[in-house]
């Protein structure tokens, strides 16, 4: 591998790997912020975005005009995911459970996500969505980008610098804030909790279809693409998994590392990049890039 | 102590049924059972693992693939008594487990999750990429056991070995859990922090934990190569990890009864709705959410509380997996 | 008031601990004699729990010695210290939450069994079931014997925790702020408990404090501490008149009242 080689693979892979990272940057923001906001790790968030993909398509095929099968399929998306909070983890709460039992209720919503996707019949061959802007090349330096890989980057920056005003500044955004740092202190300030929780699972679930738009005019549309849900939850570890800005930092990177891997190693040393990714992060540094100092339990 | 006669009853009436069995079922029949086995052996160990020592240790289904691949290739090479084949999987698996328990030293809840699946799925991608050893993605053909002499060529052969080392198993938890060292692996569970000030060494607790738990899902993948002729690593992941999580879930986090009810109920489940393809997921989401939404607890909730006073409404999000923030 | 005669049963000599660029305890030391109450009190930050954390091995100091004894325990791994008869009760209470109140107590029982295989696989007999039920009726819990431990009231389990650390059988006894949260009746009956403790049963007894009250009534010693030193060491009577205690926990202008 000559050196110009290894500067052509650098190029291509970074700049390849911000765009899809951007995605994974995504979809981790959705993760982290359900967890931050109710404690909760969303082992569905594969399937919710897989859903997003597939409502698109069930959208266009009985004739919906693009323009209209976008902000339905986000508000789709977002009732589903409003709607599973509202009606399942409400219940789960009254319940009594804890912990283990709210990630077994995610992953029954998982399954009847994939059972539900399975019975449209679409699953059956690989489909695609209409993509709005064109895969004219774009050379970058060495590199080549597509004009639809630089649209996905910055549509998904975009949304990061929305969902950033969001928490920031509006009541809204500080509400789930104060529920994922003290729910007691944030009830006894009069914000309610259920309507909390319902509004940050529809948040998650509107960024994961919006991830899905981006994507999928690009990669296939398959029960596969669930699979991304391993990407973000790297993204989210590596960037410390209560930190917003860590999911946006840890997407890119992962997006980018993938890129890397698959052009300097193997395509099939991808699928194990993410978990090697996990567990180092996890060993050496537990609170990732930006997860701040690791809280000791106080004796 | 009406309870332990009402389990000695069941357990009876359950080695009746068993005994019966092979005299009037089908084939077919004497296979899920062997199979349901098998996931009760699996359930028990990460009962041990999380149940008792309360440590989320999601990488299960990695040891029962060595359990498979170590008894598999060990039986295919020498051709010993099955009960070498199963006791060397055993052993590695509990090596290596307690290796990966390191890891539960560095880490609590949902991150101990999130690297031992991490783990396990790389462990999965081990069994698809090395060719030599596991077949790769061609799977693997386990030969006939052999236990002196006789070749275990179908269920029916296999079916009183796979229900001995159950009972085995069995008995083996239910020893741990009435122990002292049971004991200590709930106060772990509970509190590190006190279980040490009670003299307890927390660390090794966990490793043990660990250690024991790949030991029986080693085992249970040796019961598996007993009456299963292919494996592929295609079933050898996450699913796998999950399926039994939720089956200990469902009948009772902390309860031995529970993961036996539960793996027995939850195996019987996935058995018939392989039958049922097209709504089978919708059906076993819906069972999930169901079980979740209406007896978390599962089962058979670890103990009949006596509330000395009404417990107060909490309905505060669950309060977490908690994550190593404190 | 001199104790050099008697050898100390607690001696802390000289301890420092830092974290990172923090000081939280400098060069420290007390003696606690056999069979009297010490109290450790000062302001909030003082260090009293670093200190405490250390005596019980949960923290490491970075200079300093523990002797126990007459044995030097600086090195000791925190979960020996059981054995080693030190007992410690929690700030923010440890109990076993699904555990019942019978099984917390059993549990301080772990350690009495010689360290071997034998003990982690018998289970526990007569004679420690009698120890277990006789130290919950000590502590007035027995009508909640199979009650689970997080779902007693706040006051209740502070006494299980104490039960629990009783059933160590202690020579030393650490109490990490035994009264706070508790109703003046309730303090009460600690202070008489304590005193017996360790006039009746010769236990050694280490406590952090807040509840004044408490504090002077029962200690025989106090150790003052700001700001990870010693400031000042004596009876109540000698420590309650010391201008240097108030003006740490009162500010200067108190001092000069």
């Amino acid at each position: 591998m000559t050196l110009s080689d290894i500067s052509l693979f650098l190029q291509q892979g970074v700049l390849s790997g911000l765009s899809t990272g951007s995605v994974y940057a995504l979809l981790a923001i959705a993760i982290v912020s359900v967890f931050k906001t109710t404690d909760v790790p969303n082992f569905a968030q594969g399937e919710i975005f897989m859903a997003g993909g597939y409502i698109a398509l069930v959208l266009l095929a009985a004739g919906v005009s693009y323009a209209a099968v976008i902000p339905l399929t986000l508000v789709a998306v977002g009732a589903i995911t409003a709607l599973f909070q509202r009606v399942v983890m409400e219940r789960v709460t009254s319940s009594k459970g804890v912990g283990v039992q709210f990630v077994i209720a995610t992953l029954g919503l998982a399954y009847a996500i994939k059972g539900l996707v399975r019975q449209t019949g679409l699953g059956d061959t690989p489909r695609s969505l209409p993509a709005l802007v064109s895969s004219d090349a774009v050379p970058i330096g060495d590199a080549v980008l597509t004009r639809l890989d630089i649209a996905i980057f910055v549509a998904a920056v975009v949304v990061m610098v929305l969902i950033y005003l969001m928490f920031t500044y509006t009541r809204i955004g500080k509400a789930m804030r104060a529920v994922g740092m003290n729910p007691r202190a944030a009830q006894i300030v009069g914000i309610r909790l259920s309507r909390i929780r319902m509004l940050v699972w529809a948040m998650s679930g509107v960024i994961s279809a919006i991830a899905a738009l981006l994507i999928t005019p690009k990669v296939l549309v398959t029960p596969d693409i669930a699979h991304i849900a391993i990407l973000a939850y790297a993204a989210a570890i590596v960037g410390g998994f209560t930190s917003l800005p860590g999911a946006v930092i840890g997407g890119l990177v992962i997006g980018v590392v993938e890129n890397l891997v698959g052009l300097f190693i193997s395509t099939n040393a991808i699928v194990v990049a993410p978990f090697l990714a996990i567990l180092v992060t996890l060993i050496v540094r537990p609170q990732g890039l930006l997860g701040g100092k690791v809280q000791v339990k106080k004796v | 102590m009406k309870k332990v006669t009402l389990d000695h009853v069941a357990l009876l009436a359950a080695f009746a049924v068993l005994c019966v069995l092979p005299f009037v079922a089908t084939g077919y029949v004497l296979y899920v059972v062997n199979l349901l086995m098998v996931f009760v052996v699996l359930a028990l160990g990460m009962h041990v693992v999380i149940g008792e020592c309360g440590q989320f240790a999601l990488s299960h289904t990695a040891f029962y693939g060595i359990g498979i691949y170590t008894a598999g290739l060990i039986n295919a090479t020498w051709h010993p008594p099955f009960v070498v084949s199963i006791i060397a999987g055993g052993l590695l698996s509990a090596a290596i487990g307690y290796l990966i328990g390191f890891l539960a030293l560095r880490m609590r809840d949902i991150y101990l999750a999130l690297a031992t699946f991490a783990f396990g799925e790389a462990m999965q991608w081990v069994f698809l990429n090395w060719e030599g050893v596991t077949g790769g993605s061609n799977g693997m053909r386990l030969q006939p056991a052999d236990f002196f002499g006789l070749k275990l060529t179908n269920d029916l052969q296999a079916y009183p070995f796979v229900i001995a080392l159950t009972a085995l198993m069995l008995w083996l938890t239910v020893a741990i859990s009435r122990s002292q060292f049971g004991s200590a692996l709930r106060a772990v569970r509970e509190s590190d922090v006190a279980a040490t000030a009670m003299g307890i060494n927390a660390r090794a607790m966990k490793q043990a934990a660990f250690a024991i738990s790949g030991a029986f899902a080693g085992v249970a993948g040796g019961m598996y190569t007993l009456f299963v002729s292919f494996i592929h690593p295609e079933s050898l992941g996450f699913q796998t990890t999950i399926l039994v999580l939720t089956m200990v879930v469902v009948g009772g986090i902390g309860s031995v009864r529970g993961a036996v009810a539960g793996a027995i109920f939850f195996g019987i489940i996935s058995e018939l709705l392989r039958q049922a393809l097209s709504l089978q997921e919708i059906i076993y989401g819906a069972i999930l959410m169901g079980f979740m939404m209406f007896k978390p607890r599962g089962l058979f909730a670890d103990r009949k509380r006596r509330v000395a006073r009404p417990v107060p409404q909490d309905g505060l999000g669950g309060g977490a997996m908690k994550g190593s923030r404190a | 008031m001199s104790d050099a005669a008697a050898k100390p049963f607690l001696d802390v000599q000289g301890i420092t601990v830092r974290f990172g660029g923090l000081t939280a305890v400098n060069d420290l030391s007390f003696q606690v004699q056999k069979g009297t109450i010490h109290a450790l009190i000062g302001p909030n930050g003082a260090g009293k729990s670093t200190t405490f954390n250390c005596i019980s091995r949960y923290y490491q100091p970075t200079a300093g010695r523990i002797v126990l004894d007459g044995h030097d325990v600086s090195d000791a791994r925190a979960n020996r210290m059981a054995g080693l008869g030190v007992a410690r009760t929690f700030q923010n209470l440890e109990l076993f939450g699904e555990l019942s109140v019978y099984e917390n107590v059993l549990l301080g029982c772990y350690s009495h069994s010689a360290n071997t295989l034998k003990r982690l696989l018998r289970r526990p007999d007569g004679e420690v079931r009698d120890l277990v039920d006789s130290l919950i009726e000590r502590v007035g819990l027995t009508h909640d014997r199979n009650t689970l431990a997080r779902e007693l009231d706040f006051g209740h389990q502070k006494l299980l925790e104490l039960a629990r650390a009783l059933a160590l059988k202690p020579r030393l006894l650490l109490l990490d702020e035994p009264a706070a949260g508790l109703r003046n009746r309730d303090i009460e009956s600690l202070d008489q408990l304590l005193t017996e403790l360790a006039a009746r049963d010769g236990i050694t007894v280490l406590l952090v404090e807040h509840v004044m009250q408490l504090v002077m009534s029962i200690s025989d010693r106090i150790t003052v501490m700001s700001f990870g030193q010693k400031i000042a060491e004596g009876t109540p009577e000698e420590v309650g008149k010391d201008p240097r205690v108030i003006e740490a926990y009162l500010g200067k202008g108190a001092a000069n009242d």
